[in-house]
């Protein structure tokens, strides 16, 4: 699956697994967001924090009439007011699928799978 | 007289000069902000956190410093917002944790305090960007540090953590290429630059115990909070407005009224809270001012009343301010070489128009139809070389062909009669080629896309061999009515089926105000199951226009 752009000259196809890392990209850049996890806490684990490559695990895309929707799974440092970390991560999702890829997002799912406690 | 220790007192006096400093400044951050996300709001959301944080360290009673560095963390922790937000909170945090146990702050615990701050929000970030706010706390706890080990003053100390994160601050752009690249210094790191310049000051004596927030100041502190700079607002739509009065109302809660209610400002907030949004009460004791956001203005009054007489009374209708600004800001919007102006109506088709590249967009379409010289107005505030025209309406033709004529530069009309035309004429413009490689490059496509439009009729008739009755659903292709229909849905439907033929691809679907985005899948389904082996894709947009339930394309 894939969104379509339709373009000058034709149509573009941008795979899932770009978005996805351009998702992950801008979540992981957030303050406070100490990983990505994946949504799939039974056959990855709970607290297993996703490397780059494997970011589309912990985003999933539903794309419909030329916009998407984007579920974003992230772990938040402990101590840190988890709803403003999430919020920051729905805005720069937002702001950089529209600067990267051109695609407005139709909303920005974020869903906090669990919270690492940092060492104080 | 060398300063060693910082006393509980002070350090209230160091946070509430902090607040004050930042607060005072807050726009100016706000305007600043272009990273990570240039929504101009740095510093109205530093100034919340902060503005919570110092709330916290004034209700708290203790003079001791481990307890006053505690509610000042937690304080910013709950009115944290956005990015930087976040990152100031946490930084004092490991300040807190750093001076947990202590009674007053030594230069040595002070300068730990704010090195503790660092290491905790570096914690929190998988790749710190540097040329942030985090290099200036960086910076400056390093600075502080340095110093600490070459005397006792605290004073001292404080002031080389504000000379550290002023010289961080002068570096973020080249460190950070968006910076540069906007010509300003890091809107975070400029906000703790005046968070720190406020201890500095409050540590400095030039305080006043019995500070109370004057009328201006709260004027500014209302400012802050609730009227975000104008480049953030243009990105809200006018109907994401819940509550649209602002309203402001002073009470002079000494004044004697029948059956005066006491006041007890808790209480009043509590109630106004259940009537609007975006609350700020404050009090004094003699008189309260209020800044409420709602839509029923007259209950602010009614209640505010039961407690004395009402001073200064304001309202502003939002709704039309916000639209103003819009307006405004799309004035401003750069001049173009090649400008491309469509006439349109619905806030969705203007936003598609817009995503396409139109530059300006003139309201108008089946009821209001602009004349020649607003047409004329829109060439000339383009400040354009050269123009294209998509009337998108066959009313409109003429008069955009006069206003080409009028015009001092050239201006070339694509005649396209409906909206779906406009759009899909958009596809073909080349803002390099001329204006007339343009106008036939763009007419080209306009036969192949079929225009539908669905609307109600306002009394019976018989046109084109249909029988049209009041109140039913009318089906219009090329402007021919070919549908009715006391259903919406299957008017559509019916509408649609009739537009198809063995080349369609691309039906585009957009929803008008007095449809839903229900109703328009409703439609696609139906079309969708009855064509289950043509490989047709669909479009939904909100297109917001008024009159018409439906515009459909089909290509």
């Amino acid at each position: 699956m894939a969104v379509k752009i339709k373009a000058k000259y034709g149509l573009i196809d941008i795979s899932n697994n770009v978005i996805a890392t351009v998702v992950g990209g801008a979540a992981t850049s957030n303050y406070g967001v100490v990983g990505m996890a994946s949504k799939n806490t039974i056959r990855d684990g709970a607290f297993t924090i996703l490397n780059r490559e494997n970011y589309r695990r912990g985003v999933v895309i539903k794309s419909k009439d030329n916009q998407i929707i984007v579920d974003v799974y992230i772990i938040v440092g402990y101590g840190l007011k988890i709803s403003e970390v999430s919020r920051n991560v729905q805005d720069s999702v937002k702001y950089n699928l529209e600067h990267l890829l051109g695609i407005k997002a139709k909303s920005v799912n974020v869903i906090v799978q669990g919270v690492k406690v940092l060492d104080e | 007289m060398e300063l060693t220790e910082i006393t509980g007192q002070q350090f209230k006096d160091m946070v509430r000069s902090a607040s004050h400093r930042l607060s005072k400044n807050a726009e100016f951050v706000d305007k600043l902000n272009v990273f990570p996300v240039p929504d101009g709001d740095t510093g109205t959301n530093m100034n919340l956190t902060v503005t919570s944080g110092a709330k916290s360290v004034n209700e708290c009673d203790s003079n001791k410093i481990g307890d006053l560095t505690e509610a000042l963390s937690k304080g910013m922790l709950m009115g944290a917002r956005g990015n930087s937000g976040v990152i100031t909170s946490q930084l004092f945090r490991g300040f807190y944790k750093a001076t947990e146990d202590l009674d007053t702050l030594t230069a040595t615990d002070l300068a730990t305090a704010f090195s503790n701050g660092v290491a905790s929000a570096y914690k929190a970030v998988m790749k710190p960007v540097e040329g942030t706010i985090l290099t200036v706390a960086r910076v400056a706890a390093e600075s502080g540090k340095n110093k600490a080990a070459e005397t006792n003053n605290v004073t001292e100390v404080m002031r080389a953590v504000v000379d550290g994160a002023r010289k961080a601050l002068k570096t973020t752009p080249d460190l950070l290429p968006v910076l540069k690249q906007v010509g300003v210094v890091d809107s975070g790191g400029q906000g703790l630059v005046f968070i720190y310049q406020g201890f500095l000051e409050g540590l400095l004596g030039e305080k006043d115990n019995d500070y109370q927030l004057d009328d201006t100041e709260m004027d500014e502190l209302i400012n802050a909070a609730h009227h975000q700079a104008e480049s953030a607002q243009v990105q809200l739509a006018t109907s994401d407005i819940k509550n649209g009065y602002c309203t402001e109302i002073m009470v002079d809660l000494t004044a004697d009224v029948p059956n005066k209610k006491k006041f007890d400002l808790e209480e009043f907030r509590k109630h106004l809270s259940e009537i609007g949004d975006s609350l700020l009460a404050v009090s004094d004791g003699d008189i309260a001012k209020v800044h409420v956001h709602t839509e029923h203005p007259a209950e602010v009054f009614t209640y505010g009343k039961q407690f004395g007489e009402l001073g200064k009374i304001k309202i502003d209708n939002m709704r039309i301010e916000h639209e103003t600004i819009v307006e405004n800001h799309d004035e401003q919007e750069e001049a173009v070489d090649f400008a491309v102006i469509a006439v349109a109506s619905g806030h969705g088709i203007r936003e598609l128009f817009k995503s396409e590249g139109v530059n300006r967009i003139i309201s108008g379409g089946q009821t209001m139809n602009p004349s020649t010289q607003d047409i004329l107005d829109a060439i000339k505030k383009s400040g354009a070389r050269k123009a294209i025209i998509l009337p998108n309406n066959g009313n409109i033709v003429m008069a955009a062909k006069q206003a080409a004529e009028l015009a001092d530069i050239p201006v070339g009309i694509v005649p396209t009669k409906t909206i779906s035309q406009g759009l899909t004429a958009m596809l073909s413009f080349d803002p390099d080629a001329d204006v007339d490689e343009n106008v036939e490059a763009m007419s080209e496509d306009l036969d192949t896309v079929k225009s539908g439009e669905v609307t109600k009729a306002i009394r019976d008739t018989e046109i084109d061999d249909i029988q049209v009755h009041k109140d039913d659903y009318l089906g219009i292709i090329d402007g021919e009515i070919k549908v009715d229909n006391p259903d919406l849905i299957d008017t559509t439907v019916a509408m649609i089926e009739k537009m198809l033929d063995e080349d369609s691809e691309i039906i585009t679907v957009l929803y008008g105000s007095d449809a839903t985005k229900k109703d328009a899948d409703a439609v696609i389904a139906k079309i969708k199951s009855a064509h289950e082996d043509d490989d047709l894709e669909f479009e939904v947009h909100d297109g917001g226009q008024p009159v018409y339930y439906f515009l459909v394309s089909v290509e």
